[in-house]
C-alpha cells in the first residue's frame, strides 16, 4: 500500500516537473514575433550577421518539439543557455547567487521554528486564556503584513531610527565571518519569517489542542506527571510531525518569497538576479531562473510530502 | 430554490432578512473589519466618481504638486489641508491612498469573481458527475497549483510586458481558478450525498438542474469564505508587483508603487510608506478576519444540515 502511494506521488512529481518545464519553455516560445527579437537586446538587432550566427547557435530553425526536448535535456545537464545581454551562462548566475537565497530561506525557517513552537505550545496549553487571545490577535496581524512592507519597516526602525544594523548589502561568511554575515542577514530573514511564524504558531496550537485532549495525555495527568513534562514528551512529539512537514512545505515557498525581500535589502541572491533580468528584459535569464526556482519549489514540496509519510506511522498504515 | 433544506437549518427559522439580528450576532472584530472594508470600497468608488466628474468632488488632486507653484512645501506633516501629510513631491498622501485602493480592489474583485463563478461550475460539475473527467481535471489542477504563483506571475508579467490593470487582473484571475475548483469539488462531494439531492434525483430532476439549483447554491458559502481570504492574498501579490514596478505604472497611485516611491525618500519622510503599508495590512487583516468568521459559520451551518 505504501509502495503504491509513493509510486503515485513520484508520478505526480514527474508530471508537475514536466508541466513546469513546458510552461516555462512556452512562455518564451509564445512571445509574438521572432523569438530572436525577445532574446537579443534591441541594440544588437542591427547586426544581421550576428543575428544569423545566434539563430544557428540556438538552432531556432528546428521544430518546437525538437527544441523543447533539447532544452530540457540541456537543463538536466545543468546547461540553461546563456544571457545574450551580459553573456553570462544562466547556470553560472544561479551557482553564484544561490548561497545567499538558501541561507536566507534556512535562517527564516529557523527563526520561525524557534518562535512558533513555544508560542503554539504555550497557547495550546493555556487555550482560551487572555495570553492565548492576545497571541491569536498578534499572529493574525503578523500573517497579514506583506513581507515587503515588513522589510521596509525593519529598515526604517533598525537602521534609520536606531542605527543598529546595516540596511542593505551582504557580508559573505567566507570574507567577513559569521557575525558580520548575520548582521546583514537577520533583517531580511526576519521579514521573511513573519508569515510562516504566524501560520505555524496557529497550526501548532490547533494541533496540540487536539493532542492534549487525547486519552494518553489524560492518563499521564492522572499519573501525576508535571504539566511541563506532559507538554514536552506527550504532546509536542506527535504535534512536531505536523510542524516538520509544514516547515518543509514553507521552505519551498520561501525560496520564491526571497525575490522581493532580496530586492529591498539589495542582497546578491537569486531573486535580485531574476529582478534585474526582468528590468533588462533578459529573457534567457528570466526563463532559466524561473525554471530553477519553480523546480526547486516543486521538489521541496514533494520531499515534504515524503517526509510526512516517513515520519507519521498513522499515515503509513493507512 | 433552497426550500428543501431550510427547515432543517435552525438559523433560517428566525425572521428572514433581519439585518439588525445579523449585526448583533457579529463579534466586535468582525464589525470593525466590515467597517474597514466598506470604507475602502467606498473610497475606491468615490475616487472613480471624482475622476468621472472631473475632480468636482471634495478631495485633493492626487497628482497635483503644489510646491511647484509655491503653495506648499514637500514633506508636510499632517495638517487640516493634508490630513495624512504630503510626500516628497508635495502630493497629498490621503488622496493618493484613496485613489490607490481602486487598483487593489479591482484586481481582487476580478480574481474572486473569476474564481467563484468558473470554480463553482467546474468544481461542482466534476464533483457531482465524477468519473474519468474528475480525475483528469483534478490532476491538471494539482500540477498548476504546484507552481509558485509569485514567480510565475513575475515571469509572465515581465516577458509579456503586461502593465495595464485589465490584463494584470486577468492573468491573476486565470491563475487563481484552480484552488476554487478544488474547494468547490470538495464541498460538492459533501453536498451530493444529502437527502435533498437524492430526493431531486428520485423525482427525476435533470442533472444540470440539480447542479445549478441544489448543489451550487449550497457550496457558495464555502467558496465565499475562501474568496475573502484569497482576496487578501491577491492584494498582497499585486502590492508586491506594484512595489517592483511591474504592475500599474506611476504616476497612477497604487499602494505598492507608493511604497516604492516612498522607499527612495525614506530618509526624509516615512509617512508615504507608512500609510499604504498600514492600509494594505488593515485590508488584509480585515479580509482574513471576515473569511475566517464566514468559514466558521459555514462549518456550523453544514453540521446543522
Amino acid at each position: 500500500m505504501l509502495g503504491k502511494v509513493i509510486a503515485l506521488r513520484m508520478v505526480r512529481l514527474i508530471a508537475t516537473l514536466f508541466a513546469v518545464s513546458l510552461i516555462t519553455f512556452l512562455m518564451v516560445e509564445q512571445l509574438p514575433g521572432d523569438p530572436i527579437l525577445a532574446i537579443l537586446p534591441p541594440e544588437a538587432l542591427d547586426d544581421l550577421e550576428n543575428i544569423e550566427r545566434i539563430r544557428k547557435e540556438l538552432r531556432l530553425d528546428d521544430s518546437v518539439v525538437t527544441r523543447y526536448f533539447r532544452w530540457v535535456g540541456d537543463a538536466l545537464q545543468g546547461d540553461l543557455g546563456k544571457s545574450y545581454i551580459t553573456d553570462q551562462p544562466v547556470s553560472d548566475a544561479i551557482k553564484d547567487r544561490i548561497p545567499v537565497t538558501l541561507e536566507l530561506a534556512f535562517l527564516a525557517t529557523f527563526l520561525a521554528a524557534l518562535l512558533a513552537v513555544p508560542i503554539g505550545a504555550f497557547c495550546a496549553y493555556r487555550e482560551g486564556s487572555r495570553v492565548d487571545r492576545i497571541m491569536s490577535g498578534i499572529t493574525t496581524t503578523a500573517l497579514s503584513i506583506p513581507g515587503f512592507v515588513a522589510g521596509i519597516f525593519f529598515i526604517w526602525l533598525f537602521t534609520l531610527k536606531f542605527n543598529w544594523l546595516p540596511s542593505t548589502g551582504w557580508n559573505r561568511i567566507s570574507d567577513k565571518g559569521l557575525i558580520a554575515n548575520l548582521k546583514t542577514a537577520i533583517l531580511p530573514a526576519a521579514s521573511l519569517a513573519l508569515a510562516p511564524l504566524a501560520i505555524n504558531a496557529r497550526l501548532i496550537r490547533a494541533d496540540m489542542i487536539g493532542t492534549l485532549k487525547e486519552d494518553y495525555v489524560l492518563s499521564a495527568r492522572a499519573k501525576g506527571l508535571r504539566d511541563r513534562y506532559i507538554l514536552m514528551r506527550h504532546a509536542l512529539r506527535p504535534s512536531s510531525l505536523t510542524a516538520v512537514t509544514v516547515f518543509a512545505l514553507q521552505f519551498g515557498g520561501l525560496i520564491g518569497g526571497t525575490v522581493v525581500i532580496e530586492t529591498i535589502f539589495a542582497l546578491p541572491g537569486l531573486g535580485t538576479r531574476l529582478i534585474s533580468g526582468i528590468y533588462q528584459r533578459d529573457v534567457m535569464m528570466i526563463q532559466g531562473i524561473t525554471l530553477f526556482i519553480a523546480s526547486v519549489y516543486v521538489i521541496v514540496n514533494a520531499a515534504a510530502d515524503f517526509l510526512y509519510l516517513a515520519l507519521d506511522p498513522r499515515i503509513r498504515r493507512r | 430554490m433552497s426550500g428543501q433544506q431550510e427547515p432543517s437549518n435552525p438559523r433560517s427559522t428566525r425572521t428572514p432578512g433581519s439585518l439588525r439580528t445579523a449585526l448583533s450576532e457579529m463579534p466586535l472584530g468582525i464589525k470593525l473589519a466590515l467597517t474597514w472594508m466598506l470604507f475602502i470600497i467606498g473610497a475606491a468608488i468615490y475616487t472613480r466618481l471624482d475622476r468621472l466628474l472631473g475632480q468636482a468632488l471634495p478631495l485633493q488632486d492626487p497628482f497635483y504638486q503644489p510646491f511647484l507653484f509655491g503653495e506648499a512645501k514637500p514633506v508636510e506633516g499632517p495638517s487640516s489641508a493634508h490630513i495624512l501629510g504630503t510626500d516628497v513631491l508635495s502630493r497629498d498622501n490621503f488622496s493618493r491612498l484613496l485613489h490607490g485602493s481602486w487598483v487593489s480592489l479591482m484586481v481582487a474583485a476580478t480574481v474572486v469573481s473569476f474564481g467563484v463563478t468558473v470554480g463553482a461550475v467546474i468544481g461542482a460539475a466534476v464533483g457531482y458527475i465524477r468519473g474519468r473527467w474528475e480525475a483528469i481535471v483534478m490532476a491538471i489542477l494539482d500540477v498548476i497549483i504546484a507552481f509558485p504563483a509569485l514567480v510565475l506571475l513575475l515571469a509572465l508579467v515581465s516577458i509579456y510586458k503586461v502593465r495595464n490593470l485589465t490584463m494584470i487582473a486577468l492573468v491573476f484571475g486565470v491563475l487563481g481558478i484552480p484552488t476554487y475548483v478544488r474547494i468547490a469539488r470538495a464541498s460538492t462531494l459533501g453536498v451530493a450525498s444529502r437527502e435533498f439531492v437524492q430526493a431531486a434525483e428520485a423525482i427525476g430532476t435533470r442533472r444540470t438542474a440539480i447542479l445549478f439549483r441544489e448543489i451550487i447554491p449550497n457550496i457558495l458559502p464555502a467558496l465565499f469564505a475562501y474568496a475573502l481570504i484569497n482576496a487578501g492574498f491577491v492584494i498582497v501579490i499585486e502590492g508586491t508587483l506594484s512595489y517592483l514596478g511591474l504592475s500599474v505604472q506611476v504616476p497612477e497611485p497604487t499602494w505598492g508603487n507608493m511604497i516604492n516611491e516612498g522607499r527612495r525618500d525614506i530618509r526624509q519622510t516615512v509617512l508615504p510608506i507608512f500609510w499604504p503599508g498600514l492600509f494594505l495590512t488593515l485590508t488584509v487583516v480585515s479580509l482574513n478576519q471576515l473569511g475566517d468568521w464566514l468559514q466558521q459559520r459555514v462549518a456550523v451551518r453544514s453540521s446543522a444540515l
